[in-house]
């Protein structure tokens, strides 16, 4: 059984349409990634999947039908996403975040021993976790977005450009840390990117989309080995 | 100087301010939430006072009533964020504006049309009730001594009610689990829906509570003026709004604090310059000194910038 | 969409109509003072103070998106112009009408200045505190010697009056001061020789003379806010409020063109208070509501149930407003309220007015956000729909230009 399946998703803003009917899949436990131009609808997709935004189609998560569902029944399923740049809450504490991210969730004890299990992944975090969330770097800020996710114990994480505007270095430990949950934790990953060389490393599959459509998929060495498109999205 | 009269408009200045930081903590827990300023926060109020005063008549003790008009409060302000406030916010924020000044007249006129124009209780249209149910004892000779400064048990009982507020609300925002969930919807509204947070509940939850508190703050203006009038709730809504200004519309302690301030000011000001400012300017002062904050800060002394992204 | 009738921009059909709708208005014009009694030219009086107020109003907010709720306070400084300058120096109060209008002017200009730098929720407040503070001001005893304080200033001494006294002001020639024959009153009113009014002592001759001040300060006002529209002046207008930034990238002198767009809207805002001093005859703040903040509330409302950012609304939400209000006027008492309306309104113990006016208020935000005249625009052309000239002539009105350009303008920027 798939993780997330999207059949003919079509969405937008008002009457401008984005997304013109777009299907994929992810199974469990895979790690997935999106690539895209500016403008080819991969936040929308996001946005549509978590519920954000109105939608059309079928999308379902372990099963379930949640196309009709409002993004909080949606958390409740399993789905946790780090929106685009600052996902964080500025005006909060670190810790405060962290617990922000386990609202869905019952149970103190529970919650503190994954927020301590998660400061050890993201040692920084722990450090700064009396800090406002504002006052941290753009890489911590990205941690706490993807350590808050966490926190409500995703089945499946949704990952929206988390290597906008960081260093190349930071960026790449964050994709390690990424890779780390999708295969020691077993999480399924979509993530999103324009970045193409780095994602298409820890990717077991990838799509492609241009203009609200997807135009090409499957895993990373057969996309690789088309030179249209090594050409047009990796530049080598 | 004389001590005790500077002690004692100290007393009544953060007395009446209290009553003002009520109203501007209602505003700015739905600045905070929503980004609009709810012009009718006021006359919310005065719909709730009107309740507590029927409530009075029924004979019901105020403190019941008190509760009762708050209630009242909250439904009000919950029905109106939903029904109106959530549908219209998606065209824009002069829509909204509007509509709250439109929910700001039509109250005033509800009011009006159910208990009529002239101040409550009357006992010319029938009110059983000698003056406005009164929280804390004010007769004329509730009062003590203290260092030469006559204090009235009433002015001390309004301030304790708003400080046991003022801490409620604080234990609410920073100790609680829906607290956490209103101050991240301040915060980041999208990131919060992604948190899972029920974004709407807390914005209707927001608005009545915002309006439950205005209600406190219309019944005690009630029992220091003795009655209720349809103009009861406007200059307390002008000083309410005018000490979120100088507090900063996002922050709560700077509600408070801005409140409690325009009371000092306003109370010392006319007091000490009785021959310069005295009643009739008291407001102008204030509202002078609120500008002048704005045009240095404009973002009020407590409140963060917010920065104009193209 | 199909409608019935299509006609061309400048076509003979569309010609006719143009001239219909003036013959129309101008007619209605001309017909209210020689049908109408004194009560009902008085009604129409407010309305047309009403209708200038929201129209200079409308400069401000409708065109450049700042939000007003201190425009009373331009009204009282009409108002106080002309009750200081006739009462207290003599002056005539045709001289007033310029000099209120240049001393608003000046003070809006001179707001505007903290009103650019100061945005949303703290304008709105800060234009609040200026129409709360000019009552304040206008009744300080501070300035009584020239106010008159909190008894206001007399422009007129009615010798059968017991409310109001003349005795230690000054009152030499007062102008439409008018009563018994004596120095200074006015008796009638001539321009050449000609009388159009009659005994101006005979109340409705005296309305009838009040209303066509009114008229021409209402279509001075109309045609001073058509010119700044129709401007260049106007287009950058609607470029600031569409977008700050874009505006000043285009080219637009920012502070220079709102400060010279508040001052004009306040001046113009003036005028109708000083019809209003000459009318009540006398000014203070408790007989002219209109300079206290429920005025400012007001004008808002007749602006926006009009159409906010359209040259006709505040004509239509002017005449709605007064019409509403004075037929309901007397609604407090049952058997006044018509038969078939009774259920509903039998139980308000004040007239429903203010009410009728907030629902409307509140629908039309849900179903037409531009008011009576952008639910016009949307529908008229279910009827006749007029085809513009070719590109290069000067096309739709810039009304319309609004009402399409807008909608989307307020919405934070979206992401892809």
């Amino acid at each position: 059984m798939s993780m997330l399946r999207v059949v003919g998703l079509s969405a937008g803003y008002g009457p401008v349409s984005v997304l013109q009917g777009i299907d994929l899949e992810v199974g469990e436990g895979e790690f997935v990634v999106m690539l895209g131009a500016n403008g080819a609808g991969k936040t929308t997709t996001m946005r549509a999947i978590s519920g954000l935004i109105s939608r059309q189609g079928l999308v379902e998560v372990a099963g379930d039908d949640i196309t009709k569902w409002s993004p909080d029944h949606i958390v409740r399923a399993g789905v946790a996403q780090v929106p685009q740049g600052r996902g964080t809450f500025p005006e909060l504490s670190v810790e405060d975040n962290m617990l922000a991210g386990a609202y869905v969730r019952h149970g103190g004890h529970d919650v503190r021993d994954d927020m301590h299990k998660w400061f050890e992944v993201f040692p920084r975090l722990g450090e700064r976790r009396h800090q406002r969330a504002g006052s941290l770097s753009g890489g911590e800020q990205q941690m706490l977005a993807i350590a808050r996710a966490l926190m409500s114990r995703p089945k499946l994480l949704l990952c929206d450009e988390p290597s906008l505007g960081l260093a190349p270095l930071i960026t790449q430990e964050l994709f390690g840390v990424l890779e780390r949950l999708n295969r020691d934790e077993g999480l399924s990953v979509l993530l999103v990117e324009q970045n193409a060389n780095l994602a298409m490393h820890i990717a077991s599959r990838v799509y492609l989309l241009e203009t609200g459509n997807i135009v090409a998929s499957g895993t990373s060495a057969e996309l690789s080995a088309d030179d249209s498109i090594r050409k047009a999205y990796l530049g080598f | 100087m004389d001590f005790s009269l500077l002690l004692q408009r100290v007393i009544d200045g953060i007395s009446q301010g209290s009553v003002y930081a009520l109203i501007a903590l209602g505003l700015v827990i739905i600045y905070r939430g929503t980004g609009h300023l709810n012009f009718a926060q006021g006359e919310m109020a005065l719909f709730a006072t009107y309740c507590v005063y029927q409530f009075g008549e029924w004979g019901i003790p105020v403190w019941i009533a008190l509760f009762m008009g708050m209630g009242v409060g909250f439904v009000v302000g919950a029905v109106s964020e939903v029904t109106l406030i959530r549908p219209i916010s998606k065209k824009s924020p002069f829509a909204v504006f509007i509509v709250t000044l439109g929910l700001f007249t039509f109250l005033n006129w509800l009011d009006g049309a159910i208990w009529g124009n002239q101040q409550l209780p009357n006992s010319g249209v029938g009110s059983k009730q000698q003056s406005f149910p009164d929280l804390f004892p004010a007769d004329p000779e509730d009062q003590f001594n203290f260092l030469g400064a006559s204090i009235r048990y009433e002015r001390i009982g309004i301030l304790l009610l708003v400080l046991v507020i003022t801490g409620l609300l604080f234990l609410l925002f920073n100790k609680t689990k829906f607290g956490l969930a209103m101050r991240a919807v301040a915060s980041n509204t999208e990131s919060a829906k992604l948190a899972g947070i029920r974004t709407n509940l807390v914005l209707m939850v927001s608005w009545g509570l915002a309006a439950a508190i205005g209600a406190v703050g219309g019944v005690v203006m009630g029992g220091l003026n003795n009655s209720v009038g349809l103009g009861l709730m406007f200059s307390i809504f002008i000083y309410g709004s005018a000490a979120a200004t100088l507090g900063g519309f996002d922050s709560p302690g700077g509600a408070v604090v801005g409140g409690l301030a325009i009371g000092l000011i306003e109370n010392l000001s006319s007091g000490y310059a009785q021959k310069w400012i005295g009643q009739e300017l008291k407001l102008a002062v204030a509202l002078a000194i609120i500008v002048a904050v704005l045009l240095v800060k404009p973002s009020g002394l407590f409140g963060t910038e917010k920065v104009e992204r193209v | 969409m199909k409608s019935l009738f299509t006609i061309r921009e400048g076509g003979a059909a569309n010609w006719t109509l143009r001239v219909i709708t003036m013959v129309a208005i101008v007619g209605l014009m001309l017909y209210i003072p020689t049908k109408w009694e004194a009560g009902t030219l008085n009604t129409a009086i407010e309305g047309l103070t009403y209708m200038s107020a929201a129209m200079a109003l409308n400069l401000v907010l409708g065109y450049t998106g700042q939000i007003s709720i201190g425009h009373s306070a331009f009204l009282g400084i009409g108002a106080y112009t002309t009750g200081i300058m006739v009462s207290r120096w003599g002056f005539s109060p045709w001289v007033t009408f310029p000099v209120a209008f240049g001393i608003a002017f000046v003070i809006g200009v001179l707001i505007s200045f903290p009103a650019a730098r100061i945005k949303g929720v703290y304008l709105a407040l800060v234009t609040l505190a200026l129409g709360l503070v000019f009552p304040q001001l206008a009744t300080w005893k501070k300035l009584a010697w020239i106010t008159g304080g909190g008894s206001g200033l007399p422009i007129a001494c009615p010798a059968t009056g017991v409310s109001r006294s003349c005795e230690g002001t000054e009152v030499p020639t007062t102008g439409f001061n008018i009563g018994p024959k004596s120095k200074g009153q006015m008796q009638t009113f001539e321009i050449f020789g000609w009388n159009p009014f009659g005994d101006l002592r005979r109340p409705d001759n005296k309305a009838a003379f009040y209303y066509w001040i009114a008229l021409v300060v209402a279509i001075i006002v109309y045609l001073a806010c058509r010119g700044v529209v129709k401007s260049r002046v106007g287009r950058s207008l609607i470029a600031i409020r569409d977008n700050e930034t874009a505006a000043a990238v285009m080219g637009v002198n920012l502070v220079r063109t709102k400060a010279f767009v508040f001052g004009l809207s306040a001046g113009l805002c003036a005028l109708p208070g000083c019809v209003t001093a000459i009318k009540t005859g006398g000014v203070s703040p408790e007989g002219i509501i209109n300079m206290t903040v429920r005025g400012a509330i007001t004008f808002l409302i007749v602006m926006v149930i009009g159409g906010a950012g359209s040259l006709a609304g505040p004509v239509i939400g002017g005449a709605l407003y007064v019409f509403v209000v004075d037929k309901t006027g007397t609604w407090a008492d049952d058997d006044k309220i018509p038969g078939v309306l009774r259920p509903f309104f039998a139980w308000s113990e004040i007239p429903p007015g203010d009410g009728i006016f907030a629902v409307l208020l509140i629908l039309l935000m849900f179903v037409a956000p531009r008011g009576i005249a952008g639910l016009w625009k949307q529908y008229i052309h279910r009827i006749v729909r007029v085809i513009p000239r070719p590109a290069g002539a000067i096309g739709a009105t810039p009304a319309m230009a609004t009402a399409t350009a807008t909608p989307t303008s307020n919405h934070e920027g979206e992401p892809q």
